[in-house]
C-alpha cells in the first residue's frame, strides 16, 4: 500500500477515534428507485395498482405518503401488513420513497361504473365530501389524497375503516363518513373511481 | 448461417421468435448499436422482472429474455387450482408485455452457458453472446433422497411444486379419490420453495374435502420439526376443519426415506403409510442449468454476492430467485422479485461504471387458509457485512388475533398481491 494510502487510512481511522459516536459501519444511503421498487410487487409497477383493495400510490401527494407511511410504523394508522413493513424503514427512507411515488405519473383504472351502483353518489359527493376533495377528488394535497381512478374496493375498504373508528385521515372526516351507509359508501367508491 | 455476424444472427432470431409468439417486434433491432448485451435466462417471478427493469433503468441496454416455454405458469396461487377455486388459465401468461418494453423474447432452452467466452448455447445451435448474463433457474429435485421416487415416477405421484401439468394430474387424482380416503404431502426438508406451500396445499385440499368428500383425511409427513406461520396454519385447520388434517413432524415419524409406487405405500423411519393419493414434494436444489453450468456449490444451492447476486464462481454471471443463497430471504416469487430489481441495478452500474448501489428488498407472502381467512409473513431486509439480515423488528406474521374483518381483508391482499405481482413481471 502506498504511503499517502496508509496516511489517509490512519486519517480516518483518527477521525473515527475522535468521534466515538459513529457507527463503525455506517448505513449506506438507498436511492429512492432501489427503496421503491420493492413496493410494487403489491401496488403495481411505478405505483399503478393492478387492483383491486391494493391502492394506486404512484402520483399521490408527497406529504400525504409521509403522513401515511409514518402512521403505519407508529402504528397510529392500523393496518394489516404494512405496520410490519413500515418497521424497516427510517424517516429518511419513508421521505425518499414518497418522493419516488410522488413524482411518478398517476395511472387511473380502466373501470366505468354502471349507472345503478352510482345512485345518488353525485349528491352525496357534494354535500359530504367535496369540501375537500375537490374536482370530483382529483384534487389533492398533504390531507387528502387523490380518489379520482383509484381502485373502489380500496376506497371503499377506506371509508369503511373509518366510519367504524379503525383509522381515518384526518380524524374530522369521520363525523362525515358516519352518516353513511354501506350502501352509500359503495356508491361513492364507484363514483370515484369512475372519475378519471 | 455462418454468413450472419453474431449480431445479425441474433436479430434475426429474435424477429423469428417475435413473430412465433404473436408480438410486436419495435425497439429489438435498434439501429445504434446497444452499449451492452445483458442475457436473462428464466421467465419467471426472478427473470422476468430483472429482464423489465433493466430496460426500464437504461433503454439503452439490449436486453434479451430466454424462456423455454411460450408460457409461463405461476406457482404461487396453484393451490388454489388443487382446491378448486380456480382454473389453470388464471394463471397463466404470456411474453407480450415484455416484448413491447424492446425486450427480445426467445423461446428457447438453454444447454450450455461458456463464462469464459460470455456465451450462452441454446438448443437449436442459437448462441447469444452477452457482456452480462442474469439466470432465474428456479428448482430441481433431488430424486435420490426418496428411495423408488424418479421423474418418471412424479407422472403418477405427482409433487405439483411447478405448477401446470403437474398441477393439473394431482387434481385429477383428487377429483377421483373416494370419500374417506387418506390424502398424504410430503414435505420437503429446508431450504426449498414457498416455505408455506405446503400447509397452504392441506388447507387448500381440505376446503375441497370438506364440500365434497368430507369423511377424508389429510396427513403431512414432514421431514422438518417446524414450518412457516405454523401457529396461524396450525389453528386455522383446526377452526376450519376441524381434525381434517394432521401433522406428522420428522421427530414423530414424518420423514420418508422410501416409496412404493405400485401400492402408494411411504416407508418411514418408525411406520409405513398407504395412501389413497400421494403429494411427494421432493428434496430440491438450484434448477438444472445452474447445476451443469457450475453456478451451484456442494450445498446444491448458488452462492452470490449478496449485494449484487453475482456468482461467486463465475464472473458476469448473477443468479436469482430460488436458485441463490440469499441469506435470511426465503425462497419465495416475492424474494425472487425483489432480487431481481436488486439484481438489474448493479447489473446497470456495472455497465454505467459506477459502483453497485445499496440495496433493499423485501419479502411478501400470502396463504389462503379458507375463503374469507388470509394469513401473510413479510420480511425487510438489508446488506450487513456482505450478508442479507433481516431488519429487527420489521416483518413478522399477521396477528393470531386477528378479527374476522383483518382475515377476510388479507384474503383480498392475496389476491392482490397476485393481481399486482404478476402484473409487475408481464406487462
Amino acid at each position: 500500500m502506498p504511503v499517502s494510502t496508509w496516511s489517509r487510512a490512519l486519517c480516518v481511522c483518527l477521525l473515527i477515534g475522535m468521534f466515538p459516536s459513529l457507527p463503525l459501519h455506517a448505513e449506506e444511503v438507498r436511492s429512492e428507485s432501489m427503496l421503491a421498487n420493492t413496493c410494487a410487487g403489491c401496488h403495481g409497477t411505478l405505483g399503478a395498482s393492478a387492483g383491486e383493495v391494493m391502492p394506486t400510490i404512484g402520483g399521490m401527494d408527497k406529504g400525504y405518503l409521509v403522513e401515511v407511511l409514518t402512521d403505519y410504523k407508529t402504528g397510529r394508522r392500523p393496518s394489516t401488513i404494512m405496520g410490519r413493513i413500515m418497521q424497516g424503514y427510517g424517516d429518511r427512507e419513508i421521505s425518499a420513497i414518497a418522493s419516488f411515488y410522488a413524482a411518478q405519473p398517476w395511472v387511473s383504472t380502466d373501470r366505468v361504473a354502471v349507472a345503478d351502483q352510482l345512485a345518488e353518489a353525485p349528491a352525496l359527493h357534494e354535500r359530504y365530501c367535496e369540501s375537500c376533495h375537490q374536482d370530483g377528488g382529483r384534487s389533492q394535497d398533504a390531507e387528502s389524497p387523490r380518489m379520482a381512478g383509484q381502485w373502489a374496493g380500496y376506497l371503499q375498504y377506506a371509508m369503511q375503516a373509518c366510519r367504524d373508528g379503525e383509522r381515518c385521515h384526518p380524524r374530522k372526516m369521520r363525523n362525515r363518513v358516519a352518516e353513511l351507509s354501506d350502501a352509500q359508501i359503495a356508491a361513492l367508491a364507484h363514483f370515484y373511481e369512475s372519475q378519471k | 448461417m455462418k454468413t450472419l455476424t453474431r449480431r445479425t444472427f441474433l436479430h434475426a432470431s429474435a424477429l423469428s421468435t417475435a413473430a412465433v409468439l404473436g408480438g410486436p417486434s419495435l425497439a429489438v433491432h435498434a439501429a445504434t448499436p446497444p452499449k451492452a448485451r445483458v442475457v436473462v435466462v428464466g421467465g419467471g417471478y426472478g427473470g422476468a422482472i430483472a429482464a423489465k427493469y433493466l430496460r426500464m433503468s437504461d433503454p439503452d441496454i439490449r436486453v434479451t429474455l430466454i424462456e423455454k416455454d411460450s408460457a409461463y405458469v405461476s406457482c404461487p396461487l396453484s393451490n388454489e387450482v388443487l382446491g378448486g377455486e380456480r382454473d389453470l388459465a388464471s394463471l397463466t401468461f404470456d411474453y407480450r408485455g415484455l416484448t413491447r418494453r424492446g425486450i427480445a423474447v426467445m423461446q428457447d432452452t438453454v444447454i450450455e452457458i461458456d463464462p469464459a467466452q460470455h456465451v450462452v448455447k441454446g438448443a437449436g445451435g442459437n448462441r447469444y453472446n452477452y457482456d452480462k448474463l442474469i439466470v432465474s433457474p428456479g428448482v430441481d429435485y433431488d430424486w435420490a433422497a426418496i428411495e423408488g421416487m424418479s421423474e418418471a415416477v412424479a407422472e403418477r405421484i405427482p409433487h405439483a411444486w411447478k405448477a401446470g401439468k403437474q398441477t393439473q394430474i394431482l387434481r385429477r387424482q383428487l377429483e377421483a379419490m373416494e370419500d374417506g380416503g387418506v390424502f398424504y404431502i410430503v414435505a420437503p426438508p429446508n431450504p426449498f420453495r414457498c416455505p408455506p406451500g405446503p400447509y397452504e396445499r392441506a388447507a387448500q385440499v381440505a376446503h375441497y374435502f370438506s364440500t365434497h368428500k368430507s369423511k377424508s383425511k389429510i396427513v403431512i409427513l414432514d421431514a422438518k420439526d417446524a414450518f412457516s406461520k405454523q401457529g396461524l396454519f396450525q389453528a386455522g385447520w383446526q377452526e376450519h376443519y376441524g381434525d381434517m388434517i394432521e401433522w406428522v413432524s420428522g421427530a414423530q415419524g414424518g420423514i420418508i426415506e422410501a416409496i412404493d409406487p405400485e401400492t402408494r405405500t411411504l416407508m418411514g423411519s418408525f411406520e409405513e403409510f398407504r395412501g389413497d393419493v400421494i403429494n411427494l414434494i421432493p428434496h430440491q436444489k438450484a434448477g438444472a442449468l445452474a447445476q451443469t453450468a457450475g453456478l451451484a456449490n456442494e450445498s446444491g444451492w448458488c452462492p452470490v454476492d449478496q449485494r449484487t447476486f453475482e456468482s461467486s464462481i463465475h464472473k458476469d454471471i448473477h443468479v436469482i430467485g430460488d436458485a441463490c443463497i440469499a441469506g435470511a430471504m426465503p425462497k419465495s416469487g416475492y424474494s425472487a422479485n425483489s432480487q431481481g430489481k436488486v439484481c438489474a441495478a448493479a447489473v446497470v452500474a456495472a455497465i454505467n461504471g459506477d459502483a453497485p448501489p445499496a440495496p433493499s428488498y423485501v419479502n411478501t407472502c400470502y396463504s389462503i387458509i379458507a375463503p374469507e381467512h388470509g394469513i401473510s409473513v413479510a420480511g425487510v431486509y438489508r446488506l450487513d457485512d456482505g450478508r442479507i439480515v433481516d431488519i429487527p423488528g420489521a416483518g413478522g406474521v399477521s396477528p393470531a388475533d386477528a378479527d374476522a374483518r383483518t382475515r377476510a381483508l388479507e384474503q383480498q391482499f392475496a389476491l392482490d398481491w397476485f393481481r399486482n405481482i404478476t402484473s409487475d413481471m408481464f406487462t
